[in-house]
């Protein structure tokens, strides 16, 4: 999916072929003569190379000439229109004269009249004039003033979406942005398909992206209630005239695919369109090329064209719960806690000895959270109705305003963290030798990375390499390869119980008696439990099974169960401490080699927001194996 | 021994999640339209989802429409104001209960209520909020109703 540079000269042949073919006979006797007048100025401007046109119909550069990334034929009104820019600009032309076209050409494809009838110009009074009545409702409806573009930050127990998710908000002149609409650029899964079929056809582009709109409290509830996921609206500084060329650009785009790829032409991609239709004067699909495209990094894209006038945070439920719970204290928590379950009544916290700030703080706290088990599906819908509307009623006794408290804490914004592809250079001695290393990988965030603007506790790796020199030996050998290395610590509180688990799975290094070390290929996943107890930071116990495989393995494999239990800590701004400890027991296979031990500990040292140096120590035992290494380790982000 | 290989196995290929029996919910009160837009799917497959921002479906949905409930009487025409309390009636039984929050306002705003009087609205909704929310199936269209006649009373 790489995009190439421009071939500024490419269009000529097909300039020269749009005069040499005969033009299709239009529909509207009488108009020829007006057509071919439009016609003959759209190549003589060579209208059909201008980058409005190019976003409009998402022509991006290709081995030969260019070609739209849309992929539906209904998108293209010329036979070939997705690889010839051209012939899709003359049969709009043709289409726009039809009058037989249902709907008529004007009203599905508004963006590219409007951009045609200013830049030839059109002379309406010319054209057939068709009514649009589901277009005028529909921007009626909308009634687009300004726009947002919003983001939505990681799950807090899903590193995969740790990538976070942009969408747009188009807003009306309503004051409250709940009535204001989300366009989502999303692909349409088939929920028959299971989890390795799912990642392969997202990953390959066999699955349909379309845009689609929707109100936006339908998303806030979706993202923010359901999905504990904190909203960051940015609100742009588009005209109201670039917001509307922006809608009509995106109501052409109603039921029109474009094949999927979750790495590139992504969620986050393909909105980038949307933008650049409001704006042309804007660089941003361009400034994408690599095989990887991250929400993030598309923001920061709209940030630097200085697209964006200010930013409102909008935390998740469960951020607002855990705010609340810290204000109440425990009696209180205890107390919210057993009206969500049931098992106390709202009327003996009203006629209980509390204050009226802590009966709110506790009414309030009990309601959110029956909310919650409700969206959780933990509590059936009849429980739910009438405990919420209990709860509720006695909180409608106690009047006045909530009680004045800390407001919630607005963590970093998401742009705010380090940039997402890594390289470092380590220095180090493994039992005495010492040795050199080097190491990349294009994304994401590891737990030792500058924290600030990700998610605590998520880690994700995409395919890190590592090699090393030994100047003993004078030999270099791969050290590392991880394809995936995932780890999700989700502390659990007294309203949440979030299950922690790891997967990793790549090559990697393995001691063996003789001092000798060895690649195998491992798969090592793990699921347990994390607690954030205060001085400790956050405290996590895995159960864990390992599989790796080698030829110097007894019968070629080892696969073992065991755990780890390991602390990871923030200790202040700059110092970080990760410390680990593991043991697997040899199961099946080679029991014997399978049997390890390993203790580790890992000092992060942040330098700044994309320099870090990482100091660790690690030691592995096993069978006649009395390993230990330390490091140092320079890791820069770009 | 053979409980926790049982554990271990499961939770490393990570079937957090099972699909739900819980009923599809149907109606027009609080807690039914919430689920309106996420179909039975088994939390593995909401992760995976989400994962990959998938969807199951997509819309072009610029009205949500309120038409398989009952409507609100004749005398409330604001079919902005109708669907919004339709599909936010939970938000808003907690805002009105609270006497202020983002719904409460919105609805504030599409009836037109002024800014110096948004107060005197909020607690005269909060200070009737077991008339407006009587009973745990209450419908849309009741609170429209009853939100109008208390909010006009003097």
């Amino acid at each position: 999916m790489r995009r190439r540079g421009a071939r500024p000269f490419f269009f000529l042949p097909l300039l020269l072929l749009l005069f040499l073919l005969p033009l299709p006979s239009p529909a509207q006797p009488g108009t020829d003569g007006y057509l071919a007048e439009l016609k003959e100025s759209a190549a003589r401007r060579g209208l059909e190379g201008d980058r409005y046109w190019d976003i409009l119909l998402f022509y991006k550069p290709a081995a030969e000439g260019r070609k739209s990334l849309v992929d539906d034929p209904n998108f293209f009104l010329a036979p070939g229109g997705k690889r010839d820019p051209g012939a899709e600009l003359a049969a709009t032309l043709d289409a726009i004269f039809d009058n037989s076209l249902s709907p008529p050409a004007r009203c599905r494809f508004p963006a590219r009249y409007e951009w045609l009838k200013e830049t030839l110009p059109i002379d309406p009074a010319r054209l057939p004039a068709p009514e649009c009545p589901e277009l005028d409702n529909t921007l009626r409806s909308i009634n687009p003033k300004s726009a947002s573009l919003i983001f939505a930050s990681g799950h807090m127990n899903a590193p995969a979406s740790m990538f976070g998710h942009t969408f747009l908000r188009l807003d009306s002149a309503y004051e409250s942005p709940l009535l204001s609409y989300a366009v989502n650029y999303a692909a349409t899964i088939n929920p028959k398909d299971g989890g390795i079929a799912y990642a392969f056809k997202g990953i390959f582009g066999y699955y349909p992206g379309y845009y689609s709109i929707l109100p936006y409290y339908v998303k806030v509830r979706e993202y923010a209630a359901m999905d504990q996921r904190d909203l960051w609206e940015y609100r742009t500084n588009l005209t109201e005239a670039e917001v509307r060329r922006m809608t009509l650009h995106i109501l052409e785009m109603q039921g029109i695919y474009a094949d999927y790829y979750f790495l590139d032409e992504n969620c986050s991609y393909d909105l980038l369109f949307l933008l650049e239709a409001a704006r042309p004067t804007v660089t941003l699909t361009d400034r994408h090329k690599g095989f990887f495209v991250a929400p993030i990094e598309t923001l920061r894209s709209v940030l630097a064209e200085g697209l964006i006038d200010n930013v409102v945070f909008r935390p998740s439920a469960a951020r607002k719960i855990r705010h609340k719970a810290e204000e109440a204290g425990e009696a209180e928590v205890a107390l919210a806690k057993s009206l969500a379950s049931g098992d106390a009544t709202p009327s003996d916290v009203v006629e209980g000895p509390l204050t009226a700030t802590g009966k709110i703080r506790v009414l309030d706290l009990a309601s959110d959270f029956t909310n919650y088990l409700f969206l959780k599906r933990e509590i059936p819908k009849d429980a739910y109705q009438e405990r919420y509307l209990r709860i509720l009623a006695a909180r409608s006794t106690v009047a006045g305003p909530p009680p004045e408290s800390r407001p919630l804490p607005v963590p970093a914004p998401p742009e705010s963290g380090h940039l997402v592809s890594r390289a470092s250079l380590a220095g180090g001695a493994r039992d005495g030798h010492p040795f050199l290393e080097i190491a990349y990988r294009p994304a994401y965030h590891s737990l030792e990375d500058p924290a600030e603007g990700f998610n605590d506790g998520s880690q994700i790796v995409f395919s890190e390499a590592a090699v090393r020199w030994y100047p003993r030996d004078e030999k270099v050998r791969l050290q590392r390869l991880d394809l995936i290395d995932i780890v999700s610590l989700s502390p659990r509180d007294a309203f949440f119980r979030p299950v922690s688990w790891k997967v990793q799975t790549g090559f990697a290094t393995r001691d063996f008696p003789g001092g000798v070390e060895s690649l195998v290929y491992a798969l090592n996943p793990g699921g347990g439990f994390a607690w954030k107890v205060p001085p400790l930071g956050i405290v996590s116990i895995l159960a864990e099974t390992d599989l790796a495989i080698s030829g110097r393995y007894d019968r070629s494999f080892a696969f073992g169960m065991g755990g780890s239990a390991g602390i990871a800590r923030q200790v202040s701004d700059r110092w970080g401490l990760l410390a680990q400890a593991r043991y697997i027991y040899g199961v099946l296979g080679d029991r014997e080699q399978g049997r390890r031990f390993t203790a580790s500990l890992k000092v992060p040292f942040r330098l700044s927001r994309n320099r870090s140096l990482v100091l660790d120590g690690e030691h592995a035992e096993g069978p006649s194996v009395h390993v230990g290494t330390i490091r140092l380790t320079w890791n820069a982000h770009f | 021994m053979k409980k926790l290989f049982l554990l271990v196995a499961a939770l490393s290929f990570f079937v957090v999640g099972s699909a739900n029996a819980n009923q599809m919910n149907t109606g027009c009160g609080v807690g039914t339209i919430i689920f309106k837009d996420t179909k039975d799917q088994s939390t593995l497959i909401q992760v995976v989802a989400m994962t990959v921002n998938g969807t199951f479906m997509n819309t072009f949905g610029v009205t949500t429409g309120t038409s398989e409930c009952k409507q609100p009487s004749k005398a409330v025409r604001n079919e902005r104001l109708n669907e919004f309390v339709h599909a936010n009636l939970d938000e808003l039984a907690r805002d009105i209960s609270a006497g202020k929050g983002e719904t409460l306002s919105t609805v504030a705003e599409l009836m037109g209520v002024p800014a110096g009087d948004r107060d005197a609205f909020n607690s005269k909704l909060q200070a009737n909020f077991q008339q407006i929310f009587p009973t745990p199936g209450v419908e849309y269209a009741h609170v429209v109703d009853t939100i109008v006649s208390v909010s006009n009373q003097g």
